[in-house]
């Protein structure tokens, strides 16, 4: 596997492909608003891997979906290549924790892949997009299937292919494989790199595993407190390209390991 | 348990349960148009004051309350003897799935036929008295009981028979520490589906057959002409009705607090 | 005990459990063993049944019971769904509504009959009086509960693709939907087979549910269970065959089989 990683070159230029600018976000709870997550200031590199951890009930999810446009920012703002967020941008997707939710279960998988460019692109364009897509995820075979006949990783990956067909500068992923056996998981693990290698996409990745946020990510990011606030940020200074066993046996790793834990404990 | 007590839980569990009141701002809003819209006397539409009058009415000659006590014993009896058969003959059906195939047919030919047409069938059968009524409500009855009771025994996990087995239970044991109490939210389930059919039942016969009841007052009212009476009466069904599905959401609810809250599937 | 292991496999015990039934059944009454005046042996009915054909009544009943159903169920799934969209996709309405349907939706069907009679007498509009309204709640429920249902992970998928409201309701809400509405549609029509028979017998004298009265009142048990066979037929064949309908219109039913 080649180590070639389109790092953000092209017509995207050198700036951070995705931004947040001292971001907090506020939400109803109750009788009032609970402020969630608290000047928020990250960058997100062209075809880096961020993952993010954190304690559960920091606001992981509330930065995934403020990055994402679905949810606005009480004060800061997000910026996708410069421009400020107006609405869920064209070019970040967002790929949900629970896939069967988000997989329209009635549409076959090729019309779920399509889902995102049907309205945009002409058929031809449409039909290879969702071939390359599933391929990218290695699906091809059960382009007629429907969703909910599948097994959790292949939806999972379903849902990933749906996402890359729309060729996304951004992919936002909210724990994707944390429903997913041990094995699938690691095979899937290697699947995004495989598709960061191929696309140049850069991938911001929420997760409770901290040795999949250390094999996965370029960078870590701790989201720690109650509001959430970023603790500390890890270069994450691995060997590419990234092995199951042997890079998982590094010193380094461990050490990686270790301070991160330390980092979410304290 | 003291009284109070007893009346502040069920006041808190309706409360909880019940939906926003303002929710009654249609009926509300449609009774008050019929009634303000009704000036002459129209036989066929006589406004919801009328109807309070006709119900008076119908106490002052003494016949409002026996026939509301018949309907009603008529109705709990008929439940009662439906919940001791269905249970009695749901849970070796659900236990065993060699009776339970060798009968399963059998049970889905009867289950096809609805349960109104079997009230003829016990007319020309019992005649036109008490007994045929009651036998019709259980007949009614039994279906949503006995499947819920034989299809929830069915469903038990059979990790609970793998335990009753290591603490080598005897079958009375079994049967009354395991199985009973995992089939009883079905049970309750079942009655809570029987109740609006026993209901249906004990009037579709009163009317039929004009055996003492509210029904029976009905269709008199309606062959008198009486038209206030007769949806005076629809009222008290309504009411009635509301009020028994009420009670027993209170009891089961009551019932239940111990067992962990499964999502209820809505059965018609 | 569902309709899954009725259909699909063999059950032979079951099968021959049910024809030894029978088969007693007819031997008993035949042979005499048990008199009783009301009780017809099988055959019995299979002739009653013949002769209403022949004579030329059970069509016409048929055909009226069914007409009847039709437009009942028709009126209850249009307002039912209709409503139900309404008031699933405005929790205001739901507010200002719900407690009204939740007392009348308990109200026994044939206490309408009394009513249907003074009304309009004997006629299919009596029947229409009896059926329509305790018809209309599972669909109107069913609908309601589906569209205000809708997974809120749905809506995030149609915001992150930024489809505009018509492509949401068209492409996301209404096909997520249909399952619970069809099975609501299909407890309907079941429902409204049994109003209109009920109708029928104490209402509208035409149609099956007069028939089965109108024999056991000149004491022919014979042709009265051969009428009520007939019910139970009709009634597993529209079931049957909505079922069938739904799941090749919208194979995506095939997940959810709806309560039994």
């Amino acid at each position: 596997m080649s180590a070639e990683r389109k790092s953000g070159s092209g017509d995207k230029g050198a700036g951070p492909a995705l931004e947040c600018r001292s971001v907090t976000v506020e939400l109803p709870h109750r009788f009032g608003r609970k402020r969630i997550i608290e000047d928020i200031s990250l960058q997100v590199r062209s075809g880096e891997f961020l993952t993010i951890v954190g304690p559960s009930g920091t606001g992981k999810t509330t930065l995934l979906r403020v990055m994402g446009g679905l949810t606005s920012p009480a004060s800061g703002s997000v910026l996708v290549h410069g421009k400020e967020l107006d609405g869920p941008p064209d070019n970040v997707v967002i790929v949900f924790q629970d896939y069967s939710n988000a997989l329209l279960q009635w549409r076959t998988v090729a019309a779920n892949v399509a889902f995102g460019i049907e309205r945009t692109l002409d058929r031809t364009d449409i039909e290879q997009r969702v071939r390359d897509a599933l391929a990218l995820v290695g699906l091809e075979k059960n382009a007629e299937d429907h969703p909910w006949q599948l097994s959790g990783g292949m939806q999972q990956r379903v849902q990933i292919a749906r996402a890359l067909a729309l060729r996304p500068d951004v992919m936002l992923m909210d724990e994707p494989f944390a429903a997913l056996d041990a094995m699938t998981k690691a095979s899937m693990q290697d699947e995004l790199f495989r598709v960061r290698d191929r696309t140049g996409t850069s991938f911001v990745f929420i997760t409770h595993d901290i040795e999949e946020a250390v094999y996965l990510g370029d960078r870590i990011a701790v989201l720690k407190g109650s509001p959430g606030r970023i603790d500390q940020v890890f270069e994450i200074g691995l060997p590419a390209p990234r092995d199951q066993l042997s890079t998982r046996q590094l010193p380094q790793f461990l050490e990686f390991r270790y301070a991160v834990h330390q980092a979410i404990g304290r | 348990m003291t009284h109070s007590r007893l009346w502040r839980q069920y006041f808190t569990v309706v409360a909880a349960a019940l939906p926003p009141a303002r929710g009654m701002l249609p009926l509300v809003v449609l009774l008050g148009a019929w009634q303000l819209s009704q000036t002459g006397n129209s036989p066929y539409f006589p406004p919801p004051s009328d109807w309070c009058n006709g119900l008076v009415l119908l106490e002052k000659s003494g016949r409002l309350y026996p026939a509301l006590l018949a309907t009603t014993m008529t109705m709990l009896l008929g439940l009662a003897v439906a919940v001791v058969i269905g249970v009695g003959v749901g849970l070796p059906i659900g236990v065993s799935p060699r009776f339970s195939r060798a009968v399963g047919p059998l049970l889905e030919f009867l289950r096809a036929i609805p349960p109104p047409a079997i009230v003829p069938v016990a007319i020309l059968f019992m005649g036109y008295d008490e007994r045929m009524k009651l036998t019709v409500v259980v007949i009614a009855a039994i279906w949503p009981i006995l499947l819920n009771t034989s299809s929830a025994a069915e469903q038990i996990h059979p990790m609970l028979l793998d335990v009753a087995h290591s603490f080598r239970l005897s079958a009375v044991d079994r049967m009354r520490l395991i199985i009973l109490p995992s089939v009883v939210p079905a049970i309750l389930l079942g009655i809570r589906v029987a109740l609006p059919l026993a209901i249906v039942v004990t009037l579709l016969v009163e009317i039929l057959t004009s055996v003492e009841g509210i029904g029976a007052l009905m269709i008199g009212a309606q062959r008198n002409f009486q038209s206030p009476q007769v949806y005076g009466l629809l009222v008290l069904i309504g009411l009635f009705g509301l009020f028994v599905n009420s009670v027993f959401a209170v009891f089961e609810a009551i019932l239940l607090r111990r067992w962990p809250p499964k999502a209820q599937s809505e059965n018609f | 005990m569902d309709e899954r292991r009725f259909f699909a496999g063999i059950n032979w015990p079951g099968t021959a459990v049910f024809v030894l039934v029978g088969l007693a059944w007819e031997v008993v009454i035949r042979s005499g063993l048990l008199e009783y005046e009301y009780l017809p042996a099988p055959s019995a009915i299979g002739l009653g049944l013949g002769q209403l054909a022949r004579e030329g009544t059970l069509a016409p009943d048929i055909a009226h019971t069914l007409i009847a159903v039709a437009i009942g169920w028709t009126v209850a799934i249009t307002v039912g769904i209709s409503l139900g969209f309404l008031l699933g996709l405005s929790p205001t309405a739901r507010r200002y509504s719900l407690a009204s349907i939740e007392v009348l939706r308990p109200m026994p069907g044939v206490a309408f009959a009394p009513v249907g009679l003074l009304l309009f007498g004997f006629s299919l509009k009596t029947e229409m009086v009896v059926t329509i309204l305790p018809v209309l709640w599972p669909v109107l429920v069913n609908t309601m509960g589906g569209v205000s249902g809708v997974h809120p992970r749905l809506y995030d998928v149609s915001r992150t693709f930024r489809l505009s409201r018509k492509d949401t309701i068209l492409h996301v809400i209404l096909p997520a939907v249909m399952p619970p509405i069809v099975v609501g549609a299909r407890i309907s029509l079941s429902l409204a087979l049994v109003l209109t028979v009920v109708a029928e017998m104490v209402g509208n004298p035409e149609g099956l549910g007069y028939g089965i009265v109108r024999e056991q009142q000149a004491l022919r048990p014979d042709l009265m269970f051969a009428y009520i066979v007939t019910v139970g037929f009709i009634g597993i064949v529209l079931n049957a065959g909505m079922l069938a309908l739904a799941e090749t219109v919208f194979p995506s039913s095939r997940q959810l089989r709806g309560p039994q």
